[in-house]
């Protein structure tokens, strides 16, 4: 009776529930029979914790010790009792055990033709490539509604987890291995996608937005972002990097001047241009620029930091920042060392971002 | 058969093991388990103040949305301290080292245990795990007390504490084996005429199945950790994947031992509870032997679950549906004790003293913490519910709830016994009160937390600011969790040394612990004594002059 209502309840509803009591609103396929699992279980703990509770104050009402006189006397075993009240839970949690897993072999069974993203985790960063495309997006994810979709996810350096509540589906990202997941997106909006797994300090901060949006604006979406910064001239590209790039360095570096992992980008470029600053091994950077010198130019640096960072380390900075080698083209470093330039005319006072990636003013 | 019955014709007894031998020397190197006992309480309690130190300032890190006292480092480090210490040192030995130690020897009639030095050995292992705990909190450590592979590996983030705080888990390790062999050994040989396996205290029957597991799994993470150390240090490749090591490995390793762990922490205080429901109700305990049995199958099922852990590490499909399925079996046992203690309270004679309160505490707590399992044993759910704070209830409500409770319970209910002072009733209940309500306020609300999309572990919620009222009550709940303790901790305290003195039986226990005089004398029984029934309590009566239960006049005690 319990599968028919299962597979009953996904026939019939497309569009997720809201959020209620204990769950939030669901938004992928996958979201309705997890929610029926948890209910069906739900249903039978208020059943057990109602009866227990009752009979637990039930009897220290009414048996409650009047003087001292060992006067209690009750059955010492009741063997039919006690057999059946092994039985009944043992036949309950079979009846779950059944529920859950086919609600999970659904979860994991991706179906065929799925769009894949390849997901990249990395401390404190998401990044989601479209192959497809070519496009590359950090921090958030764009997919269609109504399309299943499969991450295939592997991490550069600790454990990581993917965690989308409201589509209710989660996988672990392992150094060394792929794993996968998948789902499809029942409405449009904005969900979020939350690092599941601890990774050490800004694990907390390990956050990415998915976007779901119609299925006829996805592919304009996905080819105008794989070659945006390919057609623009060299102004364009500040509003372009902060807001396109910055996101996979923002868990470390702050645009408003205080210090996280990693030095705050404000006032980077007029350190670096006079050479003032100091590393870990008791160089200087000013002795590293000019004729004849590791760097030259002050870019060079830059390009270094990204792409080897551990070649010179800022000094009070534990040099905790990944490599981008391969995975920042060169005229997304150009891009990078642009931003750095004009941050002035694309961030506030307080470190907000004041354009769109398209350089109009963001309001 | 002077040790059974109050005997108002000669003075009370003023040897006891308090006041046999004196000077500390004679407590740091005593072979008496009763004095081993309580040094384990005094050290057990100690480490709990400091694990309780760290749980409030993570509560109170997490009233805003952007954190209030701590760094992103710092909160990393205070839940790793926080989990390692509550784990290792505190929950782990609470129940079998501290109350362990100085009931069972005198539940069985008993001098001692039967391998005195190597349980003074133990306590001595807890010292130094400590010490090397203290060093790792000096040093920091913001691994999370699971240690996983490769983030416990990585040498950038500079924390320094990792190596100390492996090394005294290791050890702590050791200190649990030993504890372990010795009651196994104990309880094999050292049981009193009369008292065959279905005779014995059901604290008893836990405290082996404890030990068992104590003594099978306990190696396991002992290597692991031993093997981490290696890795980090001498850079030999078994768990990172950069050196060819697999860190899923080190997950199934991890939780081979530390599931069947939670086992260790939960048996003991059910047997616990188990005398606490039957003595404070007077009532014989109802189903012996499923309660008995159930204990051994919980120890021998908690062996085979451990999967469940990785139900979204990347495990294949087919070992997740078996890893679910087997999990549903531990189930079975537990509900089956819950049942029985209900079914004892049934036509009882209930008192509602503070460790009844405790006891029926517990059934509350650990029915909504064993009911919650369902959902992480179910892989549908538990896939959603994975390293969210619904896990962090769950745990809270089955590892705090239910064992630091019974543990609670226990304090109070052989208080009397091991310090011969009884504390204050009224304030004992207040206490006990303002504990349970603080706790089901403080982990009531992250179940919702968890469900709704919350994962643990996270210093910060800035994108999810819709959570901060859950985050708020659960915060004011572990504030009057915290009035209870410090209540407790001062009537405690102060019974010592205003409290009345205490009466051999002030409850009308059956068991053989209450047959002795309060505090006990330095070897327990001048001569072994027969044992017969130890909960049948129709054997007793009270007596208003001593304010204790004594044996009948009219009643033979066994054996004569």
């Amino acid at each position: 009776m319990m599968v028919s209502n299962l597979s009953s309840l996904l026939a019939t509803t497309t569009q997720g529930a809201p959020a209620n009591f204990w769950l939030p609103k669901q938004a992928s396929t996958v979201a309705q029979s997890v929610d029926y699992t948890f209910d069906v279980i739900t249903w039978i703990c208020y059943f057990f914790f109602f009866a227990i509770t009752f009979f637990l104050i039930f009897f220290m009402i009414k048996y409650r010790r009047k003087g001292h006189a060992v006067v209690a006397k009750g059955p010492t075993h009741n063997t039919p009792i006690e057999i059946a009240w092994t039985i009944l839970p043992l036949i309950l949690v079979v009846v779950i055990f059944v529920v859950g897993m086919r609600g999970y072999l659904n979860l994991r069974e991706a179906p065929e033709g799925c769009y894949e993203v390849q997901v990249t985790a990395q401390r404190w960063s998401w990044t989601f490539d479209h192959p497809k495309y070519g496009a590359t997006q950090v921090a958030e994810l764009t997919v269609p509604v109504g399309k299943p979709v499969r991450l295939l996810m592997t991490s550069n350096d600790v454990l990581h987890s993917v965690w989308i509540p409201d589509f209710r589906v989660k996988m672990d990202v392992v150094p060394g291995r792929y794993t996968s997941l998948w789902f499809e997106a029942t409405a449009v909006g904005d969900y979020n996608l939350n690092c599941a797994e601890y990774c050490g300090m800004d694990h907390s901060k390990m956050f990415a937005i998915v976007h779901v949006v119609p299925q006829e604006d996805f592919e304009p979406m996905m080819v105008k972002l794989a070659s945006e910064y390919e057609d623009m001239s060299i102004g364009q590209l500040p509003a372009y990097a902060i807001n396109r790039i910055y996101n996979r360095c923002q868990s470390c570096h702050s645009l408003d001047g205080t210090s996280g992992t990693g030095p705050s980008f404000k006032g980077l470029w007029n350190r670096v241009k006079s050479g003032d600053v100091g590393f870990t091994s008791g160089e200087k950077l000013s002795n590293l620029l000019g004729e004849n010198t590791q760097y030259g130019e002050p870019e060079n640096y830059i390009r270094t930091s990204l792409v080897d960072p551990l070649e010179h380390i800022v000094k009070g900075y534990l040099g905790a920042m990944p490599s981008f080698q391969g995975q920042l083209k060169d005229k997304q470093i150009t891009a990078i060392i642009e931003m750095f330039k004009h941050l002035d005319e694309i961030t506030d006072e307080a470190g907000n971002i004041t354009v769109n990636p398209d350089g109009t003013p963001r309001n | 058969m002077a040790y059974f019955t109050a005997d108002k014709s000669k003075p009370p007894v003023t040897d006891n093991y308090l006041n046999h031998t004196s000077g500390i020397r004679s407590w740091l190197f005593t072979l008496d388990h009763k004095r081993i006992g309580v040094m384990y309480l005094i050290c057990i309690l100690t480490a709990f103040l400091m694990g309780g130190i760290f749980a409030m300032l993570i509560r109170f890190q997490l009233l805003t949305p952007d954190g209030t006292i701590l760094t992103q480092n710092q909160y990393n480090k205070v839940f790793t301290a926080h989990g390692a210490i509550m784990v290792f040192l505190v929950i782990i030995p609470a129940v079998p080292a501290a109350l362990g130690n100085f009931v069972l020897p005198i539940m069985l009639g008993a001098k001692d245990v039967a391998f005195p030095k190597l349980n003074l050995f133990s306590w001595w292992l807890w010292v130094f795990g400590f010490f090397f705990f203290l060093l790792a909190l000096a040093g920091g450590v913001d691994t999370g007390w699971t240690f996983y592979t490769p983030y416990s590996l990585d040498q950038t983030t500079g924390m320094s504490g990792i190596i100390p705080v492996l090394i005294g888990a290791f050890i702590l390790g050791f200190s649990s084996i030993f504890t372990g062999m010795n009651f196994i050994v104990t309880i094999h040989r050292l049981r009193p005429p009369g008292m065959t396996w279905f005779r014995m205290p059901l604290f008893l029957w836990a405290t082996y199945a404890t030990a068992i597991i104590q003594v099978l799994a306990t190696p396991v993470i002992g290597i692991t950790l031993l093997l981490l150390i290696v890795e980090r240090t001498v850079g030999i490749g078994i768990f990172d994947p950069a050196m060819g090591g697999d860190p899923v490995l080190y997950q199934h390793f991890f939780w081979f031992y530390s599931h069947p762990a939670v086992y260790i922490m939960i048996l003991p205080a059910m047997g616990v509870v188990s005398e606490l429901i039957s003595v404070h109700s007077h009532r014989h305990i109802f189903g012996y032997k499923f309660i008995a049995y159930s204990s051994i199958a919980i120890a021998m099922f908690g062996f085979l679950v451990w999967g469940h852990h990785m139900f979204t590490s990347g495990q294949s499909d087919l070992m997740n549906v078996i890893f679910s399925l087997i999990t549903f079996s531990v189930s079975i046992p537990s509900a089956v004790k819950v049942f029985n203690w209900l079914a004892t309270l049934y036509k009882g004679s209930i008192s509602l003293n503070a460790p009844m309160i405790y006891g029926l505490s517990f059934i509350f707590i650990f029915t909504i913490g064993g009911l919650t399992g369902l959902y992480h044993a179910t892989l549908a759910t538990s896939i959603h519910l994975h390293d969210s704070y619904f896990v962090v209830a769950h745990f809270h409500y089955v590892m705090m709830g239910s064992a630091i409770i019974g543990f609670l319970g226990g304090i109070h209910h052989w208080w009397p016994k091991m310090t011969g002072k009884m504390y204050n009733e009224v304030l004992g209940r207040i206490a006990a009160v303002l504990i349970f309500v603080g706790f089901n306020i403080t982990f009531f609300t992250q179940f919702m937390l968890g469900s709704k999309g919350m994962p643990r572990r996270y210093a910060t919620y800035s994108e999810m600011p819709e959570f901060q009222i859950y985050h708020i009550i659960s915060t004011i709940g572990s504030t009057v969790m915290a009035v209870g303790f410090v209540l407790c901790a001062f009537y405690l305290l102060h019974s010592i040394f205003y409290g009345r003195k205490a009466p051999g039986n002030p409850w009308g226990g059956r068991s053989l612990e209450w047959q002795c005089a309060s505090p006990p004398p330095w070897d327990n029984f001048a001569e072994q004594p027969t044992v017969g029934d130890c909960y049948d309590f129709s054997v007793l009566e009270w007596d208003e002059e001593e304010q204790g239960y004594h044996w009948r006049s009219d009643v033979k005690h066994p054996g004569e």
